[in-house]
């Protein structure tokens, strides 16, 4: 069998049997599956401007899982693209807020670059206590998450808070609509095309610099690119910054496009559906576009289901969840078989 | 072995074999150990001494073969139930959990039974202060592992095998890391051991050691047994050595061609060591005072028994690992402060110890094995992207010219045989010619034929003016190879040797026998 049909299944059969148990847990509690499931596929697809929908979440997704897909594969759980995101948007809306008057040429792009720099140096908080002080890049990151939130919250309803909402969440002021991406739907020219360029830019890094191709080396055995001469602290620092600034760049996407401000407690889990979208798409730039394409889907779904169906959003949610454990125990699983096919081969090697 | 001896032995083998892969460890080998003595076991390294250790101690299954403890047939290779026929060992590396308090730790690992449904901190203190105590230790309970010196902490090894009611005990070179005043206070302690009733069986290295310690001595060689238990006053050290390294050893027939550098005229000199120091590893003594120098077109071979400095020395040649003070020079230049991808930049290249987890990822494919560690070479412009294509032309290359046999350059490292991993990493490593090379145990676990192209490939590039450092625990690979041998004991040079090398000599001094 070609090693892309049999990839292919390792992907997509967790992902059917994640939807099977989610449907028979839904069932055994009581609710109508088959509504659960129009549900599903008219949140995603079939209901009017729920395509659109997709897309518009699948853009912050992608963009995110790019950051991820680099630092997966160098071997660092970075799970702060929840906080980079904050950050970042935080970084865009500030420009965007500041410079009211200036030049939209001079404000998007300075935005978009401010967006990518707050998200990376965000990250490299994390990296840099991993990389000199050896603390647990997974704690730190997720600590790093709710500093975040509660830096946006102190923001929003502090320096930059909007004087005019009443609402129960506080928030930014709207940014100026001549400097948005798009408008409150999400989807854009603009916006697509910003997704692209990262893409590319993603999968040069990745497949096409020495920085990518070191990295695999360090994620897959450190010791042995240290015996090689690789620079392991600069390329652990160097990917730190590269999963903040994809971060954070989708961050300032959210601020210039769809939201078009900064709310308190916004975007709760696109950080942490990143992941799943990275591992999902095999940690490739093209398997994460498409893989950003579903969970964008299951997204809109999520959003829409509780207008049609009783079940509660969080109910999609366990599928997701599902997702995430059923490939991830498969990654485990595939490297205990190899550990034990090289096991018998690396017996010589205890010899001494 | 006579059969009234088989009959009082507490341990009794017959026919135990080990076999890695296609490798045989350990030949089918008979022995049998009487009750209450201290029993040694020596060989080189690969000679199967701890594969046997590990057999007896229910770690691995042997290939075929029997053995009984205290008359009880060992059906299954399983350490609790290895356990509770009373045999134990204590490893070379231990295994007490560093953050673990005196107490925890040896409770966490020993065959004992806690009294009492829940554990209490001070209860779990005072139940292990008496072992303590009867040990004659003074380490408190409460004391971090982390915090012990080495000694201490094989005392511990030593307390929690016997608290499991250990009858036979069984320690895998005790002596490797402890300082001269720790190996007598151990020694001593093995005896006091022994005159309670304990059967311990010793793996040693140094042949000072066994003389000072063993009743009886068993010599392994190339996976046979050389010496079959035998009374210590019935063996000369120097038959000993000769048992241990082979009667008669082929000095094999090169001897033309590394004498060969007739009247050598003093060539540059393109890698030195002057007055090198380090701090010591966990595994291995500190390096002290060190100079050595390696001339152009020159094979300086490092002969010793393992851990005696050799990863240390080839940690700081490489810039691994930096010096504590001295100074190294690589092609006229000071690089005692530079890093290992500096170096790497003015010639210096190494082969590492352990092809599987220092010499090539085993996961990632074989072109990005070999040319990843300098891929900026295969771009135009910094921010250029990479050519693929002109670095697997590169790997293939590399990769022919080193006689590599695989299929694609896309299958994985690890699907290699050992030999042609070993090959993989040359090519990677040689193929460019480098001035200076560290070849650290290049032919370990190779068989003739992978062995041959290894030193083959060597010599070329001696040939072609390299100098090249190579360290080995294989004396026949040293004698073949080297133009001069430099012996490592304890983290000093202690004896060189010139062409036509003497393997007694050399043996000898690797451990300390003297004549």
């Amino acid at each position: 069998m070609s090693p892309w049909i049999t990839s292919g299944i390792r992907i997509v059969a967790p992902i059917a049997l994640a939807f099977i148990l989610g449907f028979v847990l839904f069932a055994s509690a009581g609710y109508d599956v088959g509504e659960v499931i129009s549900g599903l596929w008219q949140g995603a697809l079939a209901a009017p401007g729920s395509a659109e929908q997709s897309l518009r979440w699948a853009i912050p997704l992608a963009v995110i899982s790019f950051g991820i897909v680099i630092t997966l594969r160098t071997g660092e759980f970075n799970i702060g693209a929840q906080g980079q995101i904050l950050l970042g948007g935080f970084g865009a809306v500030s420009v965007a807020l500041l410079l009211a008057d200036w030049s939209p040429y001079l404000v998007i792009p300075l935005a978009l670059m401010f967006g990518i720099v707050f998200g990376a140096l965000w990250s490299a908080i994390a990296g840099v206590l991993k990389v000199w002080f050896n603390a647990d890049e997974v704690i730190n990151t997720l600590m790093l998450n709710f500093i975040a939130a509660l830096l946006i919250q102190w923001v929003t309803t502090g320096p930059l808070k909007d004087d005019a909402t009443r609402g129960e969440t506080a928030s930014t002021p709207r940014v100026d609509q001549t400097f948005r991406l798009s408008d409150g739907a999400g989807v854009s020219i603009e916006l697509i095309a910003i997704v692209l360029i990262a893409a590319a830019l993603a999968w040069i890094i990745i497949e096409r610099s020495p920085f990518g191709l070191k990295s695999k080396l360090v994620g897959s055995s450190p010791r042995v690119a240290a015996w090689q001469g690789l620079q392991i602290k600069r390329i652990h620092i160097t990917t730190y910054l590269l999963t903040g600034a994809f971060a954070g760049l989708a961050g300032a996407l959210e601020v210039l496009g769809p939201s078009a401000r900064l709310v308190t407690g916004a975007t709760p889990t696109l950080g942490f559906t990143a992941i799943v979208v990275a591992i999902v798409g095999m940690l490739r730039v093209p398997g994460a576009l498409l893989a950003a394409l579903f969970f964008g889907g299951l997204q809109a779904a999520i959003l829409f289901l509780p207008i049609v169906s009783r079940l509660p959003s969080s109910g999609l949610r366990i599928i997701e969840g599902l997702v995430a454990l059923l490939i991830t125990a498969q990654f485990v699983w595939l490297r205990r078989r190899r550990n034990r096919r090289q096991i018998m081969k690396d017996g010589e090697e205890s010899l001494q | 072995m006579t059969a009234t001896a088989s009959e009082q032995a507490v341990l009794r083998c017959e026919d135990i074999a080990v076999a890695y892969g296609d490798v045989q460890a350990l030949h089918p080998t008979s022995l049998a150990f009487e009750q209450g003595k201290i029993h040694v076991l020596v060989g080189q390294n690969g000679a199967g001494k701890t594969s046997l250790a590990r057999v007896l101690a229910g770690i691995i299954q042997p290939a075929g073969g029997r053995f009984w403890i205290r008359g009880v047939e060992a059906r299954e290779a399983n350490v609790q139930l290895i356990r509770a026929l009373g045999l134990d060992i204590v490893h070379q590396r231990f295994t007490l959990p560093p953050s673990f308090t005196v107490a925890e730790a040896l409770e966490l690992v020993s065959a004992r039974k806690y009294a009492g449904a829940f554990y209490s901190h001070r209860r779990l203190a005072a139940s292990w202060l008496g072992e303590l105590q009867q040990a004659e230790m003074s380490v408190s309970p409460n004391a971090r592992i982390r915090d012990l010196p080495i000694e201490t902490i094989q005392s511990l090894e030593i307390i929690r095998a016997l608290a499991g009611r250990a009858q036979f005990l069984i320690l895998d070179e005790p002596t490797a890391l402890l300082s001269p005043g720790g190996v007598e206070s151990l020694f001593s302690r093995l005896r006091q051991l022994r005159d309670a009733g304990v059967t311990l069986l010793l793996i040693l290295h140094k042949l000072r050691e066994v003389m000072a310690v063993a009743d009886t001595i068993s010599v392994l060689r190339a996976g046979r047994l050389a010496l079959p238990p035998s009374d210590i006053a019935d063996v000369s050290e120097q038959q000993l050595s000769d048992l241990i390294i082979g009667e008669g050893a082929a000095v094999e027939t090169q001897a033309g061609e590394t004498g060969s550098s007739v009247a050598r005229e003093s060539k540059a000199v393109n890698l030195a060591l002057a007055d090198l120091s380090t701090a010591p590893s966990q595994a291995e003594p500190a390096l002290a005072a060190l100079s050595l120098a390696v001339e152009a077109g020159e094979i300086l071979g490092i002969a010793g028994v393992e851990g005696n400095g050799q990863r240390r020395l080839v940690d700081v040649l490489t810039g691994l690992v930096q010096a504590q003070s001295g100074a190294v020079r690589l092609l006229g230049r000071d690089v005692t402060k530079l890093k290992h991808h500096e170096r790497r930049s003015i010639g210096l290249r190494v082969v590492p110890f352990d092809r599987i987890a220092e010499g090539a990822s085993l996961a990632l494919p074989l072109w990005e094995n070999v040319t990843i560690w300098n891929a900026e070479r295969f771009r135009q412009s910094r921010f250029a992207p990479l050519k693929i294509g002109a670095m697997k032309a590169a790997a293939e290359k590399a990769l022919e010219q080193f006689n590599v046999q695989y299929e694609s350059l896309e299958q994985p490292a690890g699907s290699l045989s050992g030999g042609n991993m070993q090959r993989l990493i040359l090519a990677r490593e040689l193929a460019d010619s480098p001035p200076v090379v560290i070849a650290a145990q290049p032919t370990r676990g190779l068989d003739f034929r992978a062995t041959q192209y290894v030193w083959s490939a060597l010599r070329r590039l001696k040939q072609d003016g390299a100098s090249i450092i190579l360290v080995s625990s294989d004396l026949d690979e040293l004698i073949n190879l080297s133009d001069r041998i430099t012996v490592m004991r304890g983290g000093r040079l202690v004896a060189e040797f010139a062409p036509p090398f003497e393997m007694q000599g050399i043996g000898d001094s690797m451990i300390g026998a003297t004549r």
